[in-house]
């Protein structure tokens, strides 16, 4: 009986809505908003992995295809490794948007991620933060603050809500009606969102993390439908109702969220990238120039190779003096540039951490936090293929100063500037570039993801908690 | 409190949070009679109507309908009710029709257009807005429409808010014939107003609250309406 005029009532509310055409409008301009905002980034991600793959292959292809040359040639000549995006990141592209998703790999050097979204756009170009997820986790709830503040306090500004309880409906049954209209209209903007997910968990994608990220979805669309309701009929008049509401969206999605990110920076402060960037370079100089055989720093290792070998000068021994000193520089240079990196992603992931625990007062935090995690567009996961791409770097940058130290004779190598033939000379055939591992990143395993997102579900359920709780007292407070 | 009542007040009161708004009513209306509880404004009638349709809750004592705690059988008492509300608040997206069907519905009535289409000829609402928009309405036509309402709800007890508030004189005569058919039918009614001389014209019994407290009491003598300038000094009295 409860459910019968719960949707009685839902029908009425529905019926109102199409007939006054500011709620339909609201109505349509969202469901087409989210439904664009899908087509256009399923088309803008779909284009972009074939691009990534198309030149990952080209970028193998190009560098394999290289003539004969100087292997320190190569080791600037460089390599690209792209990052295919993850299925859900039609939905969700989350760091992705900012932190790019190509590296540039080269020598003596570990070069930051590229083509970035949003280093792309114009600065007055928003659009490109129109994602599904920015609508899900931002407009929408708007969407529905604008369509539901009023379902409950119009009906007691109208006189109406005093002769529908009078007809027996009880204050369960008529929160509960408006409840269930305010959810069938959200879902307006969820479905199409809904359906990508459906579309992805036919995609190389853990079923379980597309059906938790639907959920993380549904719940957040149920905690504002629940608590525009709860306003709508605690609040006596629908402009108070109204005002509450688009504070409690102002400090929800766009207040919060953003104080996380000012206080998580405050707590852990991080040096700039300019500042951090001259620190390494200090901390490389001290190590010396690998490109100079004379330099200092190389001088114990000339001595224990000499010695190695058994032989008085550079030119007897049986490898490349200056491949060597490449090869010992490159290691100890990489492991100082991995300190760094290290610490920059450790003040980088604590700063993330910090802003995720605002999720116990923003739910918008708590499924973001979700949300980023699940689909493999958070930072942890930007961090894995930022270890990746290093990892291949350092493995093809030695591969070729193994290259240079064991078939480049010393001789013509250090003698390759004296002419045009000489230089010509000092070369390695390019039978030698077939050295690059298959790139082919992937994010955490599904298991791992949710085990990451678990924390903030908790947040999600005591928001769950929260709103139930508020439904209660609306309908205590519900009076004519 | 008389066994056979319908409506009962017995030690009534009501109060919210420092302020006593009914403060010890006693009274019964029995089956068949026409009760106007007449009183200025912000005597207590509307909490009165209020208390007895089960929205609030009485502080001591009870309110009865049909033999229901209207504090704590609500539901009991509103199923077996029908109100008309003081200003008709009926909602003006739809149309008349359509209005009664919905609150029909979640009343949990079950009627037929053919019943639905008697009651509005019985009120006299002109058949050509039946479809209309209700905010195309006068309040005239609300009423009809919701007194049309009150009827399809065959409740035994009517409560009606000001009933004859602004409305024209022949509507309010329409309405006073119509309240005196149903009460010779059977139904009990009972009415809140200020409106003296129309309260004399159709109640059977008409008691007069202030601040509050019930101060008086007419009651009319076989056909013969209640004496309006008996009554108007009464009221009158207690107000100046």
């Amino acid at each position: 009986m409860i459910l019968n005029v719960a949707k009685i009532i839902c029908a009425e509310q529905w019926r109102y809505w199409l007939r006054t055409k500011v709620a339909a409008t609201v109505l349509l301009l969202g469901a087409m908003l989210t439904i664009a905002a899908l087509v256009v980034n399923a088309f803008h991600i779909d284009e972009a992995a074939h691009t990534r793959d198309h030149l990952q292959t080209e970028a193998e292809q190009r560098f394999e295809a290289q003539p004969d040359k100087h292997p320190h040639r190569m080791v600037h000549y460089g390599h690209y490794v792209f990052r295919a995006p993850t299925p859900l990141s039609v939905i969700e592209p989350g760091v992705d948007t900012y932190t790019g998703n190509a590296i540039f790999l080269e020598g003596h050097r570990q070069n930051s991620a590229m083509f970035a979204e949003q280093r792309q756009s114009a600065g007055l170009t928003r659009f490109s933060s129109l994602t599904p997820s920015f609508l899900a986790l931002v407009l929408a709830p708007l969407f529905i603050i604008l369509i539901g503040y009023g379902s409950v306090s119009r009906e007691r500004e109208a006189g109406t809500l005093t002769l529908l309880l009078s007809q027996g409906t009880t204050r369960w049954q008529l929160l509960l009606g408006k409840l269930l209209a305010l959810i069938t209209a959200s879902s307006l903007f969820l479905l199409p969102l809904l359906l990508a997910c459906l579309y992805v968990a036919f995609s190389n994608e853990s079923a379980l993390v597309v059906i938790l990220f639907c959920l993380s979805y549904v719940v957040y669309f149920l905690l504002w439908a629940t608590v525009v309701t709860a306003c709508s009929a605690i609040f006596e008049k629908g402009s108070v109702s109204f005002t509450v509401l688009v504070v409690i969206w102002m400090s929800a999605c766009v207040l919060l969220p953003r104080l996380g990110s000012s206080v998580a920076t405050n707590i852990a402060p991080s040096i700039g990238k300019l500042e951090a960037d001259f620190k390494v370079e200090e901390k490389l100089r001290s190590l010396g120039d690998g490109h100079d055989v004379n330099d200092p720093a190389f001088k114990k290792l000339k001595e224990d190779l000499l010695a190695k070998y058994n032989v008085d000068s550079v030119d007897d021994l049986p490898v490349n003096f200056r491949g060597i000193v490449a090869q010992y520089s490159e290691g100890r240079q990489a492991k100082v540039l991995n300190e760094f990196a290290e610490t920059r992603m450790s003040e980088e992931l604590e700063q993330a951490q910090i802003a995720r625990q605002f999720g116990w007062l923003s739910p918008t935090v708590a499924v973001r936090s979700i949300s980023t995690i699940l689909a493999g567009t958070s930072l942890e996961t930007h961090h894995r293929f930022l270890r990746e791409a290093e990892t291949l770097r350092l493995e093809f940058v030695q591969a070729l100063n193994k290259v240079h130290a064991e078939k480049l004779d010393y001789k013509l190598d250090i003698n390759r500037n004296a002419s045009e033939e000489a230089a010509d000379k000092a070369v390695v055939g390019a039978d030698n570039w077939a050295i690059l591992a298959e790139f082919d990143f992937k994010p955490e395993a599904g298991s791992t993801r949710i085990s990451n997102a678990l924390i903030y579900f908790i947040q999600l359920l005591l928001w769950m908690g929260l709103t139930a709780l508020l439904l209660q007292a609306a309908v205590r407070r519900l009076n004519p | 409190m008389q066994t056979n009542s319908v409506i009962c007040a017995d030690a009534l009161t009501v109060c919210v949070d420092d302020r006593t708004l009914l403060d010890n009513l006693n009274f019964n209306v029995g089956k068949g009679e026409v009760f106007a509880l007449l009183g200025g404004n912000g005597a207590g009638k509307s909490t009165t109507l209020k208390t007895f349709l089960g929205l609030m809750k009485a502080s001591s004592g009870s309110a009865t309908v049909l033999g229901h705690n209207a504090s704590t059988q609500p539901n009991q008492v509103q199923k077996s009710v029908a109100y008309l509300p003081e200003s008709v608040t009926l909602y003006g997206h739809l149309s008349g029709v359509e209005n009664i069907r919905y609150f029909l519905s979640v009343a949990g009535v079950d009627k037929s257009d053919d019943d639905m289409f008697a009651a509005l000829r019985k009120v006299a609402l002109q058949e050509d807005s039946w479809n209309k928009a209700l905010s195309n309405y006068s309040k005239g036509m609300r009423q009809k429409t919701a007194i049309a309402l009150a009827l399809l709800r065959n409740a035994p007890v009517l409560f009606l808010d000001e009933p004859t508030s602004g409305l024209d004189p022949a509507a309010i005569d329409e309405f006073n014939a119509l309240v005196s058919e149903l009460a010779a039918g059977g139904a009990t009614i009972f009415m809140v107003t200020h409106d003296v001389y129309g309260a004399c014209q159709v109640a059977h019994r008409i008691v007069l609250l202030s601040n509050g407290k019930l101060t008086g009491s007419f009651e009319r003598a076989g056909d013969t309406p209640i004496d309006t300038e008996a009554v108007h000094a009464a009221f009158a009295g207690r107000n100046v």
